[in-house]
């Protein structure tokens, strides 16, 4: 599905003394199976601009259109449209409500007056796609499980809806650094086998480097940068004066480049950081660096 | 002098509905000085967040002790006296806020103490000074950002004059400027007014910024050092679930592959400064 998002404005509360203009003009298009990551500072617009993805919100000024259907209108071809995006909230696992696991998962396509069979189908679907075994878990009481299960089962309620397009706001936030791992590692499976939309809103950089090809920087209700995932988080102009910081092993690359290193800075993550450094050490100091000692860490500062 | 926070044998078990429990401590030996700045950390459901609830007498051990400046947290007599000098700061700002402006919510713990109106005012000034809040003092909390508002719950808990604060995760709900905001305030917390710390973090990047890590996995310590003790483990590390700080990754790496880097560099900074 095509999203076209144009001059969009957003303000809350309008007309009363508390009104706050939350999207001051935003425009872009994501086409089908993008995986687009979005980031910004708390109060940037990042939550109200994928609500409106998901045609939850009514523009107070421009638009948004899914395959070219104003995505918030009572229409039922916009409705269709809107059924095709599935969004998972900050903490989905706060909106789970039913009595068993099987009853969660089933609770959207039951709502979509499907056969059991289907329904079934569905749910055990969903739940293998986020990693849990159904005959183990779908008798349970949701709130038995463990926090990271219980985030996969919400992340299971809206993958049984078979959406085109998977909006995740802060999808790992909470969880141990394995289970960012897994959880990220799961998203990628999606993307790939359902070819789904992927839009990730995160403030955690190394996340997004992992899962987002584009990225998409937003700053007091605007776009303040947009294009591939490496120029845009390599780039710390662009980051800093959004009021976010370039990831770690960019920070070391551009402290060494500034140092006279010819090592390239857009490398995000700290595996391709280290052989970036690797490799350039190799050129200035010949094969003889590797086994030359280096200095210690100075006391200063460390 | 009894050491400033001990536990002994510290078990802790939840009861589930319907029979059974699950057992989040598994014998916990633990002591903390007075002025120390530790980061507990492990993976979700290991039990850092039960410990802490320990520290200050919110649960009582199901087995084993807990003893603040000598005050067992078991006896109920004592709890007044344990939640005065240690003082928790949650994850979420929002369900800290308790009055409709910034000052009330930051004297709503000396009023329960009981301190005259005098007291309160300077209290409530010292601490939101002390977070650089003063000129928010008459704003309503809602209003504030997520940094700030997390910046009014440590005031709040510094009212109240604790010798140690234990912070849990309090920095997972905020962008990069607010965890900014709240890593600095605890720093100059222990430096400036020496305030003994506690902090649970899922960064590792956090937690080197302590003077000591202690690491948790299956309600039991599994690691104690300093941070360059701890992440200079990368194996156990992972094994129990959790990451490397970036630099001390990349410094790894480069290690790996025959760069003489010595060990115990945590930041990018000082990466950096040893191969320029």
């Amino acid at each position: 599905m095509l999203i076209q998002v144009e001059n969009l404005v957003h303000t809350y509360a309008a007309g009363t003394p508390l009104a706050h203009m939350a999207l001051r003009g935003v425009s872009l298009e994501i086409s089908p199976g993008e995986r687009v990551g979005i980031l910004g500072p708390t109060g940037s617009g990042k939550s109200t601009l994928v609500q409106h993805l998901a045609g939850l919100l009514e523009p107070t000024a421009g638009q948004v259109r899914l395959d070219g259907v104003a995505a918030h209108e009572r229409t039922s071809e916009a409705r269709a449209r809107r059924l095709r995006v599935g969004m998972a909230f900050q903490y989905p696992e706060d909106q789970i409500f039913e009595q068993t696991v099987f009853q969660e998962v089933a609770f959207g396509p039951r709502n979509l007056k499907l056969d059991e069979a289907e329904i079934s189908a569905r749910t055990r679907w969903a739940l293998e796609m986020v990693g849990l075994d159904p005959a183990e878990v779908e008798h349970r009481v949701p709130f038995s499980l463990s926090g990271g299960e219980m985030r996969r089962v919400a992340l299971a309620d809206i993958l049984s809806m078979r959406p085109e397009v998977l909006i995740l706001d802060e999808p790992t936030a909470g969880l141990d650094p394995r289970g960012r791992r897994e959880l990220l590692g799961r998203v990628l499976e999606w993307h790939e086998t359902a070819r789904m939309t992927l839009i990730v809103v995160s403030h955690n950089l190394d996340e997004l480097a992992r899962v987002a090809e584009r990225a998409v920087v937003l700053a007091a209700g605007r776009v303040v940068a947009d294009g591939p995932v490496r120029q845009v988080l390599s780039d710390g102009e662009h980051l800093r004066a959004a009021g976010l910081d370039v990831p770690q092993p960019v920070a070391l690359l551009q402290a060494l480049r500034e140092a006279g290193w010819a090592v390239r800075t857009d490398r995000l993550g700290p595996e391709e950081a280290a052989s970036e450094i690797v490799q350039a050490w190799t050129l200035r100091e010949g094969d003889d660096g590797l086994r030359r000692d280096l200095p210690g860490p100075r006391e200063s500062g460390a | 002098m009894p050491p400033f926070i001990e536990t002994q044998g510290l078990e802790h078990a939840y009861p589930l509905e319907g029979g059974g429990q699950v057992v989040a401590l598994r014998g916990v030996d633990l002591t903390i000085k007075r002025g120390e700045f530790v980061a507990l950390v492990g993976p979700n459901g290991s039990g850092k967040s039960t410990l802490a609830r320990h520290l200050n007498g919110l649960l009582a051990p199901t087995a084993g002790q807990v003893w603040v400046e000598g005050m067992l947290t078991s006896d109920a007599g004592n709890l007044w006296a344990v939640r005065q000098r240690v003082g928790m700061v949650f994850q979420n700002p929002d369900n800290q806020l308790v009055a409709s402006t910034v000052e009330e919510d930051v004297a709503f713990g000396p009023e329960n103490l009981g301190f005259p109106p005098g007291e309160i005012r300077r209290r409530v000034d010292e601490a939101l000074r002390t977070v650089g809040l003063a000129d928010y003092r008459t704003h309503p909390p809602q209003m504030l950002s997520g940094g700030q508002k997390q910046l009014v719950a440590v005031a709040g808990a510094l009212a109240t004059r604790p010798a140690c604060i234990v912070f849990d995760e309090p920095t997972s709900m905020l962008d990069p400027p607010g965890r900014r905001q709240i890593l600095e305030t605890i720093q100059h917390l222990n430096a400036a007014e020496r305030i003994t710390i506690v902090l649970i973090t899922q960064s590792m990047e956090e937690a080197s910024a302590a003077r000591r890590v202690v690491v948790m996995d299956k309600g039991q310590i599994t690691m104690d050092g300093s941070p360059e003790e701890v992440f200079g483990q990368g194996e156990r590390l992972r094994a129990v679930g959790l990451d490397l700080p970036p630099a001390v990754e990349i410094a790894e790496r480069l290690r790996a592959a025959g760069l003489a880097l010595p060990r115990g560099l945590m930041t990018v900074e000082a990466v950096a400064r040893t191969l320029c």
